[in-house]
C-alpha cells in the first residue's frame, strides 16, 4: 500500500497556504484514498488494482491544488484573479513598454524591411527583451496559482491590449479608407502583434510547460 | 416571482445535496461522497477532485464547519457538520432547484418522461 500522504504531498506540489494548512489539505486527501483504496480492495479488487482506481480520483492534481488553494485561502476570488492574472499581465506589459520607450528615447532606431509598398519596423534589441517579459508574466501568474489560460493571458498582456484596439479600430480605418488599408493592416499585425507574440510566448514556455508535466505525472 | 436558476447545475446540485446530508448528520468526506452516490444511485457521484474544493468553499462560506475528530475505531478523520448559516440556506436551494424542475418540466415534461 502506497504512503498516501507522500502520494498527494508529491502530485499537490506547491499550494501557496500556510504549512499548517497545507499538512491538514494532505492528510485529510490522503485519507481519503486510502479509504476509497480499502473500500475497492473489500469489493474484491487486487492491492494494485484498487490503487490505481483511487489514484483515477483526481485526473489534475495542479488543478486541484489550485481550486484548493484558492478555496482554503482567506482572500476573496477576486484578489486571486487579480495576482493571478491582473498584476502579472501589467508588469509583463509595463516592461516590454518601458523597455521600448527607453530605447526610443536612447535612440535606438528600427530596422526597416521593406515589403512592397510596406515597411515593417523591427527593433531588434525590443524584440529580443520579449521573452523575458512574456516569461515575467507567466511565472508571476504561476506563483500566485494561476491556471495556463490566466499564464498565457498574462505572458501576451504586451500585445493584447494592441490586438485589441487594433481590432476596434481597424473597421473605421477600413470604411474611411477602403479595402486597400487592408495589406497594411496585415503587415502592422505581424510587425506589432504576431512576431512580439510569438516571443513573447517562448519565453513563457517553461512556465507553461510544468503544469503538462505535472498533468502527465497525476495520470 | 420564480427566483432566477442558477446557471452552475452540478455546482448547485452538488451543494444541496451536501447540506441536505449534514443536516441529517456530520460526516467526513469519503463518507459523503459514498452516501450520495448509494443514496441517489450513482446519479450523483462526486470524486475526491470535485468533493473538496467544493466543501472548502462552503467551509469558507460559513456553510459547513470541518474538524478533527477519531471515529468509533479511534481513526481521525475531519468531520463536517452543518452551522446555523448553512441550515438557512438549505431551504432557499430547495426551493430554487423545485423551481428550477418546474420550469423543465413546463418546457419539455420531463416529470413525464
Amino acid at each position: 500500500m502506497p504512503d498516501w500522504k507522500q502520494v498527494v504531498r508529491e502530485r499537490m506540489g506547491q499550494t501557496h497556504l500556510p504549512a499548517d494548512t497545507q499538512e491538514d489539505v494532505i492528510a485529510e486527501l490522503a485519507l481519503h484514498l486510502e479509504e476509497f483504496s480499502d473500500h475497492a480492495r473489500a469489493s474484491g479488487l487486487t492491492a494494485s488494482a484498487a490503487t490505481a482506481l483511487a489514484l483515477q480520483e483526481v485526473q489534475n492534481w495542479s488543478a486541484l491544488s489550485a481550486q484548493i488553494s484558492r478555496a482554503r485561502s482567506e482572500e476573496k476570488t477576486m484578489n486571486h484573479r487579480t495576482k493571478s492574472l491582473w498584476i502579472p499581465a501589467l508588469a509583463s506589459t509595463l516592461g516590454a513598454s518601458l523597455t521600448q520607450a527607453t530605447m526610443q528615447w536612447m535612440g535606438v532606431r528600427p530596422h526597416l524591411v521593406w515589403t512592397g509598398p510596406v515597411a515593417m519596423s523591427f527593433y531588434w534589441p525590443w524584440l529580443a527583451t520579449l521573452p523575458v517579459f512574456g516569461a515575467l508574466g507567466a511565472y508571476l501568474s504561476r506563483r500566485a496559482g494561476g491556471p495556463v489560460r490566466s499564464r498565457l493571458l498574462a505572458c501576451l498582456a504586451p500585445v493584447l491590449w494592441l490586438f485589441v484596439l487594433t481590432l476596434l479600430t481597424e473597421p473605421i480605418e477600413l470604411a474611411s479608407r477602403g479595402f486597400s488599408h487592408l495589406p497594411y493592416y496585415c503587415y502592422g499585425m505581424t510587425n506589432w502583434v504576431v512576431i512580439p507574440g510569438m516571443l513573447l510566448l517562448l519565453g513563457a514556455l517553461p512556465f507553461l510547460r510544468e503544469s503538462l508535466q505535472q498533468h502527465e505525472t497525476a495520470k | 416571482m420564480t427566483k432566477r436558476i442558477r446557471s452552475q447545475i452540478a455546482r448547485g446540485s452538488g451543494e444541496l445535496a451536501i447540506l441536505s446530508l449534514l443536516a441529517e448528520q456530520p460526516l467526513y468526506g469519503f463518507e459523503i461522497a459514498k452516501q450520495i452516490d448509494e443514496r441517489t444511485g450513482g446519479a450523483l457521484k462526486f470524486t475526491l477532485a470535485s468533493l473538496y474544493p467544493l466543501l472548502y468553499e462552503m467551509e469558507k462560506r460559513g456553510w459547513v464547519e470541518g474538524r478533527w475528530q477519531a471515529n468509533q475505531a479511534g481513526r481521525d478523520r475531519r468531520y463536517y457538520r452543518l452551522t446555523a448559516t448553512g441550515r438557512k440556506q438549505l431551504a432557499p436551494l430547495k426551493q430554487e432547484w423545485r423551481s428550477f424542475f418546474q420550469a423543465l418540466d413546463s418546457l419539455a415534461g420531463v416529470s413525464h418522461a
